[in-house]
């Protein structure tokens, strides 16, 4: 039994520990300081004061002030205080034990901070590898309630796309996209496995994100998308109590989808008619007739629109002829309101702006209260947030509750034991985010002649104008608000270090994520709708858990001889992962009021379970466990000649036998290059570092549990059949449900890095160029049909590289004592490219999850980068007749309709024309930070923009193509549609056929510019005077104003140019508009941060 | 410091030995097997077998297949109706725009409905293997079983094989050989001189084993017997125009026919009875061989793609059993040709295409009707089972494109409502239902014997009279016309007014037939008429455009003059689906293209194995 073994390891592991605390105990004095900044002599709170080569160390409080126990033994060593953005300090004790004000030298470099990295912490000064440190600072003044959606424009290297959506994930693309499937880099908080998507964003010290090898090596398999580094605060100094809160409201975009209203919805309606009748060879009898504008002429007449939607004002007779409705005013008396036959509804002749109807402003909260504390024998921070983020969808929120609890006790002055723990109940039911059955989509669908209710006050919708086939967004999202999505989560770790042999410090570490997850939600029948409106009730109800544990061991040794300095760590960790839930539903409730769903009021014979797994691929429970060794070798001569090695070996279950382990080196230089003699005399290079990398890592995230088995499974829509022919009822089957691949293993990269660190009177500037290279990338075999319904392994095969440059460049200024300001700037650059697939494949062609009307978007081919659009290149429209017979062959030619290109000069369009449209990768991505501070007054401006990509305006299929189930259409399809006067207009000819030439293929009509630059926020606060509020015991007073998207500078027209992939695990479909939750919404907020 | 020197001397042997023993947890903490589902041990013994069996009739429904959907459907609606002259698409023209390559004859190779049917059948056919593959790894079963075992696989391969032939000419054949771990998956459709080859003899086979294997009786209603092989068999000889083959087949079924539980072949008195979902008229005598359909069985937790699945949109728009979609819409040709003479007997080759038209908003035909079709097609004003008259254009989506005619066959009726139609959660459950899709119903076995009378060495003209003679007697039993008094009886289907709907004849043929023509235009109208809607026309006229023999006026090429005719006639009703570029094309048309996908993926090292049809 593995785990019972497991069990045994861990007794042991705790007996070297308990060996461990039997050291002895020294007579103690307490030195004492207080450590103020130069400029200003205020007070350094959080500086670090230790003594030199020992482990005795605090940190100082709110004041300034610092007490540290020392043994007898150490009265002439060296105090050193180190504080972020200040010179380091360093000076005997001389016996001394009451040290007064200390006084700390502003300084621009940041070379000393102390970076945590991969196991160990680092300062920047000594790093080798490529590691962008983000301004916490910076990354706070945007609003936002999912950590990961705030990296963006922060740091060189990540590219980071985000929606609206109130809890929506994001794409995070560390150095490119290494991956058809999830490219998610991992995260680290506070040295566990975790996640950023609920982290408290007011408990975060720093993050860091490692990009090269030489940093992420050590993370083995699991090191290749890019590891995030997050660190939460810790207490320091006297009992702090902070309050950070802030208060605003989003606004909904104005324009929305620039749709027409009423006139005009029917005005296309009749052009799609005349139009094929006048160019299209239609018949003159080709017109139309409907309940609702009656019998069309062949030659163009507005149709009059009528009072009501229902009852109509024509119908049908027997013979089918369509004539006046002899009921019309009759059924119109409130009185025959009948919500299936005769639901009376008025037509809205302006025009209902189903945008606005769904899309409303929404209040935006967020406290976080915090107490906080920390001597020399221990700290504590703890936290308490409530976040309360409504989305201007109608409807969708995300509310958090959560707490966090960091501990460190230190025993005996050689041995800490702590615990990080964060806790926290959500609530976020979801939509679907870029996916044509969602609210949003809907009302670009809907036409705008339908109210939002009937005469009665219910909902009105597309079953009184049958025309159209959209279900009605506000009943919908109304209607989602009964459903709930709760999750509840505890993460963190407890810990134990021990200091030993002088140069020696082991820790333990044990932790991971806990969480369970419970939702519901009714479906009614939804009598408004055109489609499904007898359709019966639903109600589903699902729970399931999960659990990560991971038990991480290391051995540090560190020792200084000289001039070399060298350190060692070894060390393990495991890691385990199980997940299991459940799913139930039944039909036919009796009722719709909530207090009676449950999953056994439903009608028996509708009940289905299913068996779910969570945040995986399959439908079924996972398990997995990875095992590792890690070890990692740093050395410098000098403080200028750095090198450093690491190596991981990684056991994965996900693999069979003989394929489970990897090896994962990487090997990583440093030159100090400043530090040379034949520097020394250029005073303007503060620092200058020429640092550079090699090494492979890892990824595995697309490989599901089991891959490696031949397996039977059982469903009932599947497998099971009515052999007896009951009717109501079947016999259990069995399928061959997955095809297993006893070779598969991890994707490698092998990542090569050169950089520079420079810091250049007052400017800090990075640099990389990188090169990553994967093979064997993860697909699912494409195994031909012949091979059966079973589920095809997933194998490695295929390569791909991601070559780029990303840095960053600071600039600080200081015009004089009131005045402060800094610059920051970063770009990200990457060419990701597909070097081959399996030998002879010639691509792989891609659907969207959200909508597939129109066959694939895109396609994965050698050459190209991942993402890329593929499909007919649209050289205009079709003039007339004349110009359909000379030109190539093509489906569905007619004058006005797209008119494709013959790549390969055949003479005939086909399949074999397509070529390649687009590309959704943008050329870079920047962000400018600007950080200024005049007095008691501070200001901050961050842009974000991405350039040279391209969009997939899917929208126009639904809303420029009038024949597509007859939705709403564009404000200026009329004037800017084909006609024989307009050859050359943004819409092709309305038309009310479906073909080839309109409707039916992906061409370059729909690709548009996508490059856009964002004001993403601007805030001015004020810190009130201390003396002010002195009397209540108030340290600090902070207020500020910010609005956030104020503007976006875009030639695209769609709601907003930044667009996710309808799933966030699929790498391969992005940039396509298929109606994104809008991530460019204005908002205001007004904030406020108090300490006392 | 000793005591620290001592701690050293301990430390370091000990976490030497705690990372040995971390080691020995990790290899059986490696060792974490997928849940949910059973190795392939598990299943081999004869529970299991049974049970993978069952799994391969499963595939006989069309859903829940790899890559199924409405391109997979059983009853073929797209590509044996709409690609024919019975049906319309339906809807609006841009919904399932992907069927409109299917009825122009002009599908590219990338069409998703033609990688569905590939998909969804060379699925089921590996679901066949799987039976044979594991039924020999099983200890201790006898060999009757294993007989028993492999003549039902081989049915329903042979069965699905069939429908990759009609649909894909030169489809490759995969037998229990074919598996990824045998590495052969890349099948070839040609030999090594690059010429097709023809899997007819492998389906013969496959029936031919099963036919000689199976009992007569089995133990349930829905499974194969040696009747059922026996008419496959026959059935694929009459695709190949081998009518001396299939006729012995026939006539064995017509003479000892008995269901799988035991009952005779014959018709059911009530035509309408073939199309009631209720268990109790399901699998009846006349039901040779059916797909089985279920609803309320728990299968919604997949969004509904439960059983039958494949016919989903083929309902009335929004109203009446419909929720939704408004697809498969009868054409007007299917609807004239429903015409009948003074003396009840139909208006053979084209002549029902001229003149008024049945039903026609314009200007509707005055004479007389065959009763079955207001089985087949739901008109304006005539009794829709239970549901009331059929309203009219209310019912269709976009009468411009659709016509005025809804389908009616795969209905259920309204007392039938949840409890033959589903219940389970799916935007439009209330068009799933029960209703069996016939594969070979016995009028079938008659007509196609009276093909093998007419076209083979027995030139029995009279014989082949009496049965399409049979088949009309049966039609003419009034005990299903519609009324248009009166109420319907779910009960029996039958409607029990006293007032037909419409002027209803139908005749025997009561003059001598003296030629092959003349004999084989009464049976190619008698199968229109009979099977309309079912799934059939399409792949008939496929078998009709060889040249058949002893006719005069069908020299071949039958099925290319049926479709450009109907063409032309429907670009002058329905131009937005029948442009003037619409053209069927001898050589090419009767046939749809191998999916692009499949062709990719088998030629993927560079040598061809699966090659294109020509002309696509």
């Amino acid at each position: 039994m593995p785990f019972k073994t497991n069990g045994a390891c861990k007794g042991l592991s705790l007996a070297l520990f308990a060996l461990l605390l039997s050291f002895s105990v020294f007579a103690q004095k307490t030195v004492t300081g207080r450590v103020i900044g130069k400029a200003d002599n205020q007070p350094i709170l959080g500086a670090t004061v230790v003594i030199k080569g020992s482990r005795l160390a605090t940190t100082t409080a709110a004041d300034g002030t610092f007490a540290l126990k020392i043994p007898d033994n150490q009265a002439n060593a060296t105090v050193t205080i180190t504080a972020i953005g200040f010179e380091a300090y360093s000076a005997p004790l001389a016996g001394g034990l009451n040290l007064g004000d200390i006084v700390m030298m502003q300084s621009n470099s940041t070379l000393n901070d102390v970076i945590v990295t991969g196991y160990t912490a680092q300062k920047k000064k000594d790093i080798t590898g490529s590691v962008s440190v983000v301004d916490v600072k910076a990354m706070n003044s945007v609003p936002g309630s999912t950590t990961e959606s705030l990296l963006q424009g922060q740091a060189a290297g990540v590219t980071v796309i985000n929606s609206g959506s109130p809890g929506g994930g994001s794409n995070i693309r560390i150095r490119g996209i290494g991956s058809t499937r999830s490219v998610d880099p991992l995260v680290i908080v506070d040295g566990v496995q975790s996640s950023l998507h609920d982290l408290n964003m007011n408990d975060v010290e720093s993050i860091q994100v490692l990009k090269d090898a030489g940093s992420t090596a050590i993370y083995g398999v699991q090191g290749s998308n890019g590891v995030i580094i997050v660190t939460t605060k810790r207490g320091r100094g006297k009992p702090t109590v902070q309050y950070n809160s802030f208060y605003g409201t989003q606004q909904p975009l104005k324009n929305g989808f620039r749709l027409g209203g009423s006139q005009n919805y029917a005005d296309v309606y009749a052009l799609q008619f005349s139009n094929d009748i006048a160019y299209g060879g239609a018949s003159p009898n080709n017109v139309y007739a409907n309940n609702w504008f009656g019998v069309g002429t062949a030659n163009y007449t507005p149709p009059v629109l009528p009072d009501y939607l229902s009852p109509t004002p024509y119908t049908t007779n027997p013979a089918g002829q369509t004539i006046p409705n002899a009921n019309y005013a009759a059924d119109q008396d409130p009185s025959k309101y009948d919500i299936v036959n005769n639901q009376i509804t008025r037509t809205n002749k302006i025009g209902t702006d189903w945008f606005h109807e769904i899309f409303k402003a929404a209040p935006w909260q967020s406290h976080t209260i915090s107490v906080a504390s920390g001597s020399d024998r221990s700290s504590y921070y703890f936290s308490l947030n409530y976040l309360n983020d409504q989305g201007t969808l109608i409807d969708t929120y995300l509310k958090r509750y959560a707490v966090r609890a960091n501990t460190v006790f230190n025993v005996k002055n050689h041995i800490r034991i702590g615990e990080n723990a964060y806790i926290f109940y959500r609530q976020n039911p979801q939509i679907t985010n870029q996916n044509e059955g969602n609210a949003i989509s809907y009302s670009y669908r809907i036409p705008p002649l339908i109210p939002v209710y009937d005469i009665m006050g219910n909902y009105a919708g597309t079953h009184s104008f049958t025309i159209n086939n959209s279900s009605q967004p506000v009943a919908v999202q109304t209607n989602s608000a009964l459903s709930t999505g709760n999750d509840w989560q505890i993460t963190g770790n407890v810990f134990a270090e021990v200091d030993f042999l002088k140069h020696f410090t082991a820790r333990t570490s044990f932790g991971g994520t806990i969480e369970n997850y419970e939702y519901y939600y009714f479906t009614p029948t939804p009598y408004m709708n055109a489609e499904g409106s007898t359709a019966v009730n639903s109600y589903t109800e699902g729970s399931g858990d999960s659990s990560t544990k991971v038990w991480t061991n290391t051995l540090n040794y560190h020792q200084t001889f000289g001039d070399h300095d060298i350190k060692v760590l070894i060390g393990t960790e495991s890691k385990e992962y199980y997940g299991r839930g459940i799913v139930g539903q039944r039909a036919s409730y009796f009722s719709s009021n909530p207090a009676y769903w449950n999953l056994s009021t439903g009608l028996p014979s509708t009940q289905s379970n299913g068996s779910l797994q969570y945040a995986y691929i399959s439908g079924y429970p996972q398990q997995s466990s990875l095992w590792s060794y890690l070890g990692r070798v740093d050395y410098a001569y000098k403080d200028k000649y750095l090198v450093s090695g690491t190596l991981r070996r990684d056991a994965s279950s996900l693999f069979a036998p003989g394929h489970q382990v990897g090896y994962f080196p990487s090997v990583s230089l440093g030159w100090r290059i400043s530090q040379e003699a034949f520097m020394k005399d250029i005073t303007w290079i503060n620092d200058l570092k020429l640092r550079g990398s090699w090494g492979k890592s890892g990824n595995l995230q697309a490989v599901p549990n089991g891959n490696s088995y031949n397996l039977f499974g059982s469903a009932s829509y599947n497998s099971y059949y009515d052999l007896n022919g009951t009717s109501t009822g079947s016999q259990l089957g069995l399928y061959a449900s997955q095809i297993g691949n006893r070779t598969t293993t991890w994707e490698q990269d092998k990542l090569s890095d050169i950089g520079v660190d420079a810091s250049l009177g007052h400017f800090d500037v990075t640099v990389d160029w990188f090169k990553k290279a994967i093979s064997g990338l993860i697909f699912q075999a494409a195994l031909p049909n012949t091979a059966g319904g079973a589920q095809a392994p997933f194998v490695n095969f295929g390569n791909l590289q991601n070559v780029g440059f990303d840095g960053s460049i600071t600039y600080h200024g200081q015009v004089n004592r009131d005045f402060k300001f800094d610059i920051t700037g970063t770009f990200t650059h990457y060419t990701s490219k597909v070097l081959s697939l399996p030998a002879g494949i010639q691509y792989y062609a891609y659907n969207s999850t959200g909508s597939s009307r129109i066959n694939a978007f895109t396609r994965l081919q050698p050459g190209h980068a991942i993402g890329e659009f593929y499909g007919y290149k649209v050289i205009g429209y079709f003039k007339d007749n004349n110009d359909v017979t000379k030109s190539p062959t093509q489906n569905g030619a007619s004058p006005g309709f797209f008119k494709y290109e013959d790549v390969n000069h055949d003479g005939k369009i086909t399949d074999s024309d397509r070529t390649w449209i687009g590309n959704p990768n943008p050329k870079f991505t920047y962000g400018l930070n600007l950080n200024a501070q005049y007095k008691n007054w501070d200001f901050n401006a961050f842009f974000y923009g991405s350039y040279g990509n391209d969009i997939f305006n899917y929208i126009k299929y639904w809303t420029d193509l009038p024949q597509v189930f007859e939705g709403n259409v564009s404000s200026d399809l009329i004037q800017n549609s084909w006609s024989p006067t307009n050859l050359n207009p943004k819409y092709p000819r309305i038309s009310h056929t479906s073909s080839d030439a309109n409707t039916n293929q992906v061409n370059s009509w729909y690709v548009e510019k996508g490059s856009y630059l964002r004001l993403k926020s601007l805030t001015i606060g004020y810190t009130v005077p201390k003396n002010v509020f002195k009397w209540a015991g108030i340290d600090n007073l902070h207020f500020y104003v910010e609005g956030a998207n104020l503007f976006t500078a875009t030639k695209y027209k769609g709601l907003d140019p930044e667009l996710q992939g309808s799933s966030l695990a699929d790498q391969t479909n992005f940039g396509i508009d298929l109606g994104n939750y809008p991530a460019n919404q204005k908002t205001w907020i007004f904030g406020l941060n108090l300490n006392f | 410091m000793n005591k620290l020197k001592k701690i050293s001397k301990i430390m370091i042997p000990l976490a030497l030995s705690i990372a040995v023993l971390l080691y020995a947890c990790g290899s059986k903490f490696l060792n974490k097997p997928p849940l949910g589902t059973i190795s392939p041990d598990v299943v081999q013994n004869a529970a299991g077998i049974q049970a993978i069996l069952i799994g391969a009739y499963a595939g006989l429904d069309g859903a829940g297949l790899n890559n199924s959907g409405w391109g997979s459907a059983v009853d073929n609606w797209t590509y044996g109706e709409v690609a024919a002259d019975d049906a319309y698409k339906g809807s609006t023209p841009s919904d399932q725009g992907d069927i409109v390559g299917l009825f122009q004859w002009n599908a590219s190779a990338t069409n998703p409905y033609v990688g569905q049917k590939w998909a969804a059948m060379y699925d089921a056919i590996q679901r066949c293997n799987d039976v044979i593959r594991n039924m020999r790894l099983v200890k201790g079963v006898s060999g009757t079983d294993t007989t028993e075992w492999k003549a039902e696989a081989l049915f329903l391969r042979g069965f699905f094989h069939f429908e990759l032939r009609k649909v894909f000419h030169y489809p490759p054949f995969v037998d229990e050989n074919i598996s990824f771990a045998n590495n052969n998956l890349n099948v070839p459709n040609i030999d090594g001189s690059g010429n097709y080859i023809e899997i007819w003899p492998r389906i013969e086979a496959d029936f031919a084993y099963a036919a000689a294997n199976l009992p007569a009786i089995q133990a349930n209603k829905g499974q194969a017997n040696k009747y059922a092989a026996e008419a496959f068999l026959a059935k694929a000889y009459m695709f190949q125009q081998k009518y001396d083959s299939a006729e012995p087949l026939l006539m064995d079924c017509i003479n000892n026919g008995v269901t799988a539980h035991g009952d005779r072949y014959k018709m059911l008195t009530n035509y309408s009875t073939n199309f009631d979902p209720d268990p109790s008229a399901k699998n009846s005598s006349e039901s040779v061989f059916a797909a089985q359909m279920s609803v309320n069985d728990g299968s919604a937790s997949n969004g509904g793609s439960g059983k039958a699945y494949g016919d989903a949109l083929n309902f009335p728009y929004g109203a009446g059993p419909g929720a939704c979609c408004g697809f498969f819409n009868p054409s007007q040709d299917l609807a004239n040709a429903y015409k009948t003479d003074a003396s009840g007997l139909p208006l053979l080759g084209t002549a029902f295409q001229s003149g008024s038209g049945v039903s026609d908003p314009t200007g509707a035909w005055t004479g007389n009707v065959d009763p079955r079709i207001d089985i087949t097609i739901g008109r304006a004003g005539i009794p829709y089972l239970d549901w009331g008259p059929m309203p009219g254009d209310s019912w269709i989506r976009s009468p411009a494109d659709d016509g005025h005619f809804v389908p009616k066959k795969n209905v259920y009726a309204k007392s039938q409502q949840g409890t033959l139609s589903d219940n389970e959660n799916f935007w439009a459950n209330v068009e799933l239902d029960a209703n069996n899709v016939n594969l070979i119903r016995y009028p079938d076995i008659l007509l196609w014997e009276a093909e093998c009378k007419v076209l083979g060495k027995t030139q029995d003209l009279a014989g082949a009279q009496a049965l399409v003679n049979q088949v009309r007697a049966r039609a003419a039993n009034k005990s299903y016309w519609v009324t248009s008094d009166g109420s319907f009886n779910a009960a029996n289907y039958t409607y029990n007014g006293s007032t037909y709907a419409d002027k209803y004849a139908v005749g025997q043929y009561t003059t001598a037939w003296t030629d092959a023509t003349t004999a084989m235009n009464a049976i190619i109208m008698e199968r229109r008429l009979e099977f309309g809607m079912e799934g059939h026309r399409f792949f008939d006229l496929q078998r009709w455009q060889a040249a058949l023999p002893g006719t005069t006026s069908l020299p071949g090429n039958y099925m290319t003059t049926v479709l450009s005719t109907y063409a032309t006639i429907q670009n002058a009703i329905h131009p937005t689906q029948y442009p003037p570029t619409v053209k069927f094309v001898t050589g090419q048309s009767e046939y749809f293209p191998i999916p692009q996908g499949q062709i990719d993926a088998e030629n993927s090292t560079g040598k061809v194995y699966l090659k294109q049809l020509p002309g696509y």
